[in-house]
């Protein structure tokens, strides 16, 4: 088992490159060689060593046996874990954009908020948000078809708007509430969210959003198709977006 | 005086008919010489093949409608980064790289010259802009003319010298090369939602039909003396049963007779129109009805539009068809008006190995090929980034050079593929010379660049010359295909001018390639007649006045002009 404890050294103004801190780049190596690894911060590329501090306990073959503790509020330091398959990575604070982008296995937790895009894209492993996160939980990037296809992002707090957009699979859970069009162009996948929402699952064509507090606003894209019981509770379930012909399943209670 | 001697260099120049030769090659001052003195830099090719620059007589690397491409599709953008260095700028895109990215990959592979092969007058001074970003090779651009209102008037009546003076005016405007015509007549219909659906449909408000435009265009082609032929992109390209209008606009030109040592017609990515059957259902492949036409019939070229599997962007002037497109696939569409003169669209795609379609549209471009016995017909495009981005060129230059090869790549392919095509049956594997043939000499010889010293190694010839990682007698390109890719991806020296623009695949100078254009002195009253009228169409249609829509030398700074007159 290796873990490395990274603490920043200064708030960052400007935004850090951070794709290099994954267990997949620190499995074998020293502090010296963490160190060494060049992160952009802006349009300078900086060793890690001048960023953090680095401190390195024990040693492993594998990502897996990996763990990474980032101590402190990293907010502008962007794609943290990104494509990472396995290991851990805690932060206790908050975290920049796309955090875990990418993502094919292993844990990322995150202490405080995320912003945008966390778990881009992302095919497997576990996100945790305990606070909020902002807007494009899961989603594809700009142009992307599809956003995330696996795996499964737990957010306790709330999230902004187009939760899960363009998602193909694996599961998205949102313990508070969600902005506007959460499952936006959805092709797959579950979403759960458990406060209040607005206008969900516009365009989805396939997949299951399940809203467990209001809908404020409902798309009338929806045929409605009688009641049915998810866990032992009872929704009222949809099926669309009518429009584009979509075969989603959209349960509100 | 800077001088270089490439020794020990095994030469492929078919324009020059050698064949292999283990010679030197020397270099003065960019061009080609008979010998050079003893301080020259020199080279040691070492027994390595030897090729002229690469040339590209169809691409889409510039203009309106690959920015188009580039807005619509961020995330192509994310594929192929490579970060700046000292010498050189960021690399983003895959089918759309941008403008950068489009010059340095094309001299990776040791191609230093490409055509773009569209540009509308009235967006021509953003295809220069473009042009003159894009570093190292050289360029030209074709210049649309089918679906024109001056073109389509003159035609109707019956004034050729009229038109003659427009399409001289247009080529200025333009700063172009050649005559492109796309989908004569049906662009000029989509501007009313329809298209045209054969040769004889008749342009709606205009009276003429794309038989017309084409034989009118291709009989003044020739009377300007212009180097290139008509460059043509048939009616009802991709629908099923679209290989008998092709044949039939074939038949159009056969009794022109080329006013220069060329082709008189030269038909572009026929792969798009080698298709039989009634609809997808039964769709099949007619190469072989396009290659027996080939093969009786010297007065035509084509090139190939090599299907590549996996992700493109389809760009063209043919707004109707990509309409269709973007319906069947539910993709993402932008379509263009260009006033008075065509229309445009652009969808991204997918082509996939396992949908029969795609696999019968992948062995129609080899088909067409590999059945046409002559190898300076039928030239190596993929129709950049219609059918796939330029990159591939190494892939399909080794699928025709090695059955093996094909064969790996069938396993993968749709079984239903194989019943309706002939591909599987083809034994003929293309040798060193052919290809030299299909990848430069042969696209230089089509776009009528051969007197400007293109696409050939003779005395005189400008210093355009790749030098690949391959001993051709040492190697046998029908096994050893991974290789032979290999190193056609990435050359072991690109000399561009004489200078050496790329080794072993990386960028080492990065010299602005010139501009080709073509004046042509019409004089015998068709002008007066031709600008009469402009004048009024840009009064009551065009929303730009005239002084702002030419093309003016600022925007061309590095330009090479050709001189040509009307008879």
């Amino acid at each position: 088992m290796q873990t490395v404890t990274l603490v920043p050294k200064e708030q960052f103004k400007i935004s850090v490159e951070g794709e290099k801190i994954s267990p997949d780049n620190f499995a074998g190596k020293s502090a010296d060689e963490i160190g060494a690894l060049v992160a952009y911060e802006g349009n300078t590329p900086r060793p890690l060593s001048e960023l953090f501090d680095i401190k390195v306990d024990g040693s492993a073959e594998t990502a897996d046996d990996v763990k990474i503790e980032i101590n402190g509020n990293v907010p502008r330091v962007k794609r943290i874990g990104e494509s990472m398959t396995g290991g851990r990575i805690l932060i206790t604070g908050d975290v920049d954009m796309r955090c875990g982008a990418k993502m094919r296995g292993g844990i990322i937790t995150i202490k405080g908020n995320a912003d945008s895009w966390v778990g881009q894209e992302m095919t497997g492993g576990e996100i945790n948000v305990q606070g909020n996160a902002a807007f494009y939980v899961g989603a594809g990037y700009r142009g992307e078809p599809c956003g995330m296809r696996g795996g499964k992002i737990t957010v306790f707090g709330n999230a902004n708007d187009f939760v899960g957009e363009h998602m193909c699979g694996g599961e998205i859970v949102i313990k508070g509430n969600a902005g506007i069009m959460p499952g936006l162009s959805n092709k797959g996948g579950k979403i759960v969210i458990e406060g209040n929402t607005t206008m969900p699952g516009s365009e989805m064509i396939k997949g299951t959003i399940i809203v467990k507090g209001t809908v404020e606003n409902m798309m009338p894209v929806y045929q409605r198709e009688g009641i049915e019981a998810v866990d032992g509770v009872e929704f009222t379930k949809y099926v669309g977006d009518v429009v584009v012909g979509g075969k989603g399943e959209l349960f509100v209670k | 005086m800077s001088e270089m001697l490439i020794k020990n260099a095994t030469v492929y120049d078919p324009i020059n008919s050698v064949n292999g030769d283990l010679m030197d090659v020397a270099v003065r001052n960019g061009k080609i010489v008979d010998s050079v003195g003893n301080s020259a830099q020199i080279i040691d090719a070492g027994g390595r093949l030897v090729y002229p620059g690469g040339v590209d007589a169809h691409t889409h690397i510039a203009g309106s409608k690959v920015n188009i491409g580039r807005v619509m599709r961020p995330e192509d953008s994310r594929l192929g980064i490579k970060a700046r260095t000292k010498l050189t700028r960021p690399y983003t895109g895959y089918t759309v790289p941008n403008v950068y990215a489009m010059g340095y990959r094309y001299a990776e592979m040791g191609y230093t010259t490409a055509f773009e092969a569209a540009i509308p007058i009235l967006k021509a001074r953003h295809t220069h802009e473009e042009l003159e970003e894009i570093p190292i090779i050289d360029k030209g651009g074709l210049t649309l003319f089918g679906s024109n209102w001056m073109v389509m008037d003159a035609i109707r009546e019956n004034d050729q010298d009229r038109l003659a003076a427009y399409v001289a005016w247009g080529l200025l405007a333009s700063r172009g090369w050649g005559v492109k015509i796309v989908n004569p007549g049906g662009g000029e219909a989509w501007g009313f939602g329809k298209n045209v659906s054969g040769l004889d449909d008749t342009v709606p408000n205009f009276e003429v039909t794309p038989r017309q435009i084409i034989r009118n265009l291709a009989e003044v082609n020739e009377k300007m003396n212009l180097p290139h032929s008509i460059h043509l992109h048939c009616n009802n390209l991709g629908k099923p049963g679209n290989y008998e209008t092709t044949l039939a606009s074939f038949d159009i030109c056969k009794d022109i007779k080329a006013s220069r040592d060329r082709q008189a017609l030269h038909v572009t990515h026929v792969q798009f129109n080698a298709w039989g059957g009634n609809h997808w259902g039964d769709m099949e492949s007619k190469s072989d009805a396009i290659a027996d036409y080939l093969n009786k019939n010297d007065f035509l070229t084509i090139d190939m539009g090599q299907l590549i599997f996996g992700s493109a962007t389809t760009m063209t002037a043919d707004g109707p068809v990509q309409y269709a497109n973007a319906r069947l696939l539910k993709s993402r569409w932008s379509n263009g008006d260009v006033e008075l003169e065509d229309s445009s669209g652009v969808t991204p795609l997918e082509y996939h190995a396992q949908n029969y379609v795609n696999g019968i549209m992948w062995a129609i471009g080899l088909e067409l090929a590999l059945l046409t016995k002559d190898p300076w017909q039928v030239l190596m495009t993929t129709d950049h980034p219609n059918g796939g981005p330029y990159v591939n060129y190494p892939q399909v230059m080794t699928l025709l050079m090695s059955k093996k090869k094909r064969e790996e790549a069938m396993s993968k392919i749709a079984e239903k593929t194989f019943e309706r095509t002939s591909i599987a049956g083809i034994d003929r594997e293309l040798d060193w010379y052919d290809i030299a043939i299909k990848t430069r000499a042969a696209h230089a010889k089509v776009l009528g660049i051969v007197e400007n010293g293109k696409g050939h190694l003779g005395v005189g010839a400008d210093a355009d010359i790749a030098i690949y990682d391959i001993k051709p007698d040492q190697t046998d390109a029908t096994t050893e295909y991974n290789r032979v890719e290999a190193a056609f991806r990435r050359s072991a020296y690109t000399i561009k001018g004489g200078v050496v623009v790329a080794k072993d695949g990386e960028i080492t100078a990065t010299p602005m390639g010139r501009t080709y254009w073509v004046r042509t002195k019409v004089d015998n009253g068709g002008y007066d007649r031709m600008m009469e009228d402009l004048k009024l169409k840009f009064r009551n249609y065009y929303s730009v006045n005239m002084a702002n829509y030419m093309v003016q030398d600022e925007y061309v700074e590095h330009p090479v002009v050709v001189d040509t007159e009307y008879k």
